[in-house]
């Protein structure tokens, strides 16, 4: 008999309520005060240093960290609602995006005392900022094939590697790094011997190279390090374990609605640019994509309810993951068959954000085929 | 919105897993399955969800939600939902008594009443209100089968009915688009776990053909749909049930006929792919699920009219009312 892959009920506590007339009521202000424009697909590119330290003054960062380190101990949902609405209001938030989101709770789960102390209250402030170390030149879907080796010495490692797509290292300021501390050929199994650390992107020997993409803009860099020296306290968890930390930070990394909302500021635009008597064909495609939308958005909060109930839905959040992003993409696709460019400036930029940034929906944090596969193993294949 | 008991789901399912061999289903083409009806009728599961007071078995709208799913999964060949969630909830609304035995919802003109060759009782709606009548009140005209082989008939209703004030024609539609869409849920799992059971039966080149590439990503899209159309059917159950008022629940209607029925298209299309030419033969049990969805998806309207109902909505709303008023209203925040 067949796996069914289920999706229990879905419903949002009703005390999530509080949180998200506050994130609005700040939002509408900024808005207000022209702090922001909405733009697609802000998460990877809107970065915002002052945005996002409005944002940890008002208590909108760290809301399920700990309290001894600046954050609240509220639930995941609390902080769902919070990072939908700032997607949906296509708010600048990139510069914490990632240090808040998995960051910080990988350094409060497997981090030292000592990096906790340092690292976690700046990133609850909005101050201290972290990019993602794992891909590599040769190593891409394939992850467990990396390169870059950490060599102990005394007081700690010496690094050296080149890592690839590294989202805002120029104006990020640290990076959690995957390489290898025992090489492959003398590892039981090719999950064995990786380790992750903390790394400072400042350091003596780090390269920051900028990867442009098609869209001209800078997100992207290569890393090169070349004999960076990595303190003892800076590695996070144990030494050999680093793959299986890197897959417990999946669920999190794929089921949020960073994967069904990147594009929804141009629906929305949509909505209003088609007027509000649109013809049968436009009310039918923006109809087909609100009620995707929504049903993806159920499953969404169905993963992220089940996160919560410390279950580990990595399976649910590749198929949430593998559908969302498909929906992202076909919004711009949709928008452009039934609005004319040069009608409305706003719609106009958004939609260029958008089908300049479609290509990445589906490959970033793991690509679709990727998904699809674990989904069928899930399934009872292979 | 309320849980399920895990235990009705057992319990539903293993009664129309024992009832529903597809020999029998393939049997009752043309009119229904007695035994699955009476089953269905002497448990209560054909009127969970209606009140006790109305001479229902009592739950809730998500019970008999689950059970509709079940009998779309199991291709049960028995109007069940024209009962439980489509004519006995008009009952219950107008407080009249419930069908007698198996019921056909005419609606509006009667055009191509579902289930009306086979029904005992009709429920009737209108613009001048709301009616249950027998046959002797109703005269059938032109009459087919769907693709599944579900019969259905152009109803007109002899003069002298009275009516009583009851739901709108538009708010019944919806109800039987609901129920298309919850059964559409439960029949596109169940095309999925045959198409996966086959991945791993079936051996080309020497090996399971679950093994290809290529079939494992058509299995996952197929998962992925299938789950997207369940939570559009289920949000369409608890923003009703939350009490919605007649505008949102033609729209949450309206998405959830729209997901499963686009569903259709990309989930049939690869369970025949997957089956090869032995799912498109009469002796493989496959087509009982397909053709049902085939038929469902145009049953209380398509997702074309059902979409375009919804975005004229959204865009006479603006886009500013879209993230408040509907995508972050579905599903609705639980109570207290």
């Amino acid at each position: 008999m067949a796996n069914r892959l289920t999706f229990p009920d879905a419903a949002l506590p009703a005390s999530t309520e509080e949180i998200r007339t506050r994130i609005r009521g700040f939002l509408d202000a900024e808005l207000a005060a022209g702090t922001f424009t909405p733009r697609a697909d802000t998460w990877l590119s809107g970065h915002d240093s002052e945005f996002s330290q409005k944002l940890g003054k008002e208590g909108f960062l760290g809301l399920t960290y700990p309290k001894q380190y600046g954050g609240q101990e509220r639930s995941a949902l609390d902080r769902f609602v919070v990072v939908e609405e700032l997607l949906a209001y296509g708010a600048p938030i990139a510069a914490h995006w990632i240090a808040e989101r998995q960051s910080g709770p990988s350094i409060i789960k497997h981090g030292n005392e000592a990096l906790r102390e340092e690292l976690v209250p700046g990133i609850v402030r909005g101050e201290i900022y972290f990019s993602i170390g794992m891909s590599e030149p040769d190593s891409g879907s394939d992850l467990a094939s990396i390169r870059s080796f950490a060599k102990k010495v005394d007081g700690g490692y010496v690094v050296n590697g080149t890592k690839v797509w590294t989202s805002q290292a120029h104006n990020n300021h640290y990076f959690i790094v995957l390489v290898r501390t025992t090489p492959a050929a003398e590892s039981q199994g090719r999950h064995n011997g990786m380790s992750q650390f903390v790394l400072d992107l400042r350091s003596p020997g780090v390269e920051i190279r900028p990867i442009r993409l098609l869209s001209g803009h800078h997100h992207f860099n290569e890393v090169v390090m070349t004999d960076v020296f990595v303190p003892d306290h800076m590695l996070l968890g144990t030494e050999g374990n680093g793959w299986a930390q890197v897959i417990g930070e999946l669920a999190y990394e794929r089921s949020g609605p960073e994967r069904i909302l990147s594009t929804y500021p141009l629906l929305a635009s949509l909505v209003d640019a088609v007027g509000p008597n649109p013809s049968a064909e436009a009310a039918a495609e923006i109809g087909v994509l609100v009620s995707r939308m929504t049903a993806l958005r159920r499953l969404s909060i169905s993963v992220a309810m089940s996160l919560d109930a410390g279950r580990s839905p990595v399976t649910e959040a590749a198929l949430v993951k593998d559908l969302g992003t498909q929906l992202e993409g076909e919004i711009p696709e949709v928008a452009r068959r039934l609005v004319p460019p040069g009608r409305n400036e706003q719609f106009d930029v958004l939609l260029a954000d958008s089908i300049l940034s479609a290509p990445g929906f589906t490959l970033r944090g793991g690509t679709n085929e990727i998904l699809r596969g674990i989904v069928a193993r899930e399934l009872g294949v292979r | 919105m309320s849980t399920v008991d895990p235990l009705l789901i057992e319990t539903i399912e293993s009664m129309l897993g024992d009832l529903c061999e597809p020999e029998k289903v393939g049997a009752a083409e043309g009119g229904l399955d007695a035994n699955v009806w009476k089953a269905l009728t002497e448990s209560g599961m054909a009127s969970v969800g209606l009140s006790e007071s109305a001479g229902g078995s009592g739950g809730s709208l998500q019970d008999a939600a689950a059970i509709a799913k079940a009998a779309g999964r199991f291709a049960a060949p028995v109007p069940l939902t024209e009962l439980s969630l489509v004519g006995g909830w008009v009952c219950e609304q107008a407080g009249l008594a419930l069908p007698e035995g198996p019921c056909a919802v005419v609606l509006g003109d009667g055009r191509r009443t579902y289930w009306a060759p086979v029904a005992q009782s009709f429920v009737v709606v209108t613009d001048a209100g709301v009616a249950v009548v027998g046959p002797d009140a109703v005269t059938l005209g032109a009459a087919g089968v769907n693709y599944a082989g579900e019969p259905w008939a152009d109803v007109t209703v002899g003069a002298g009915v009275t009516f009583v004030a009851g739901p709108a024609v538009q708010q019944v539609q919806a109800r039987g688009a609901m129920a298309r869409a919850l059964l559409m849920a439960g029949a596109l799992g169940q095309a999925v776990e045959l198409s996966v059971q086959y991945c791993n039966e079936r051996e080309q080149f020497g090996r399971a053909i679950g093994k290809f590439q290529v079939l494992q990503q058509y299995l996952a899209q197929m998962a992925g749909e299938a789950a997207a159309a369940e939570a559009a059917a289920d949000n369409a159950v608890d923003v009703i049930s939350g009490g919605a008022g007649e505008a949102e629940v033609l729209q949450v209607v309206a998405a959830a006929k729209t997901v499963t029925g686009r569903a259709v298209g990309i989930i049939n299309r690869l369970a025949h792919q997957i089956h090869g030419a032995i799912g498109y033969t009469d002796e493989h049990r496959l087509q009982y699920s397909t053709r049902r969805l085939w038929a469902w998806r145009d049953e209380y309207g398509t997702e074309a009219e059902w979409s375009a109902s919804l975005g004229r909505s959204l865009a006479a709303a603006g886009g500013a009312a879209l993230w408040p008023k509907t995508i972050t209203a579905w599903p609705p925040a639980a109570v207290g």
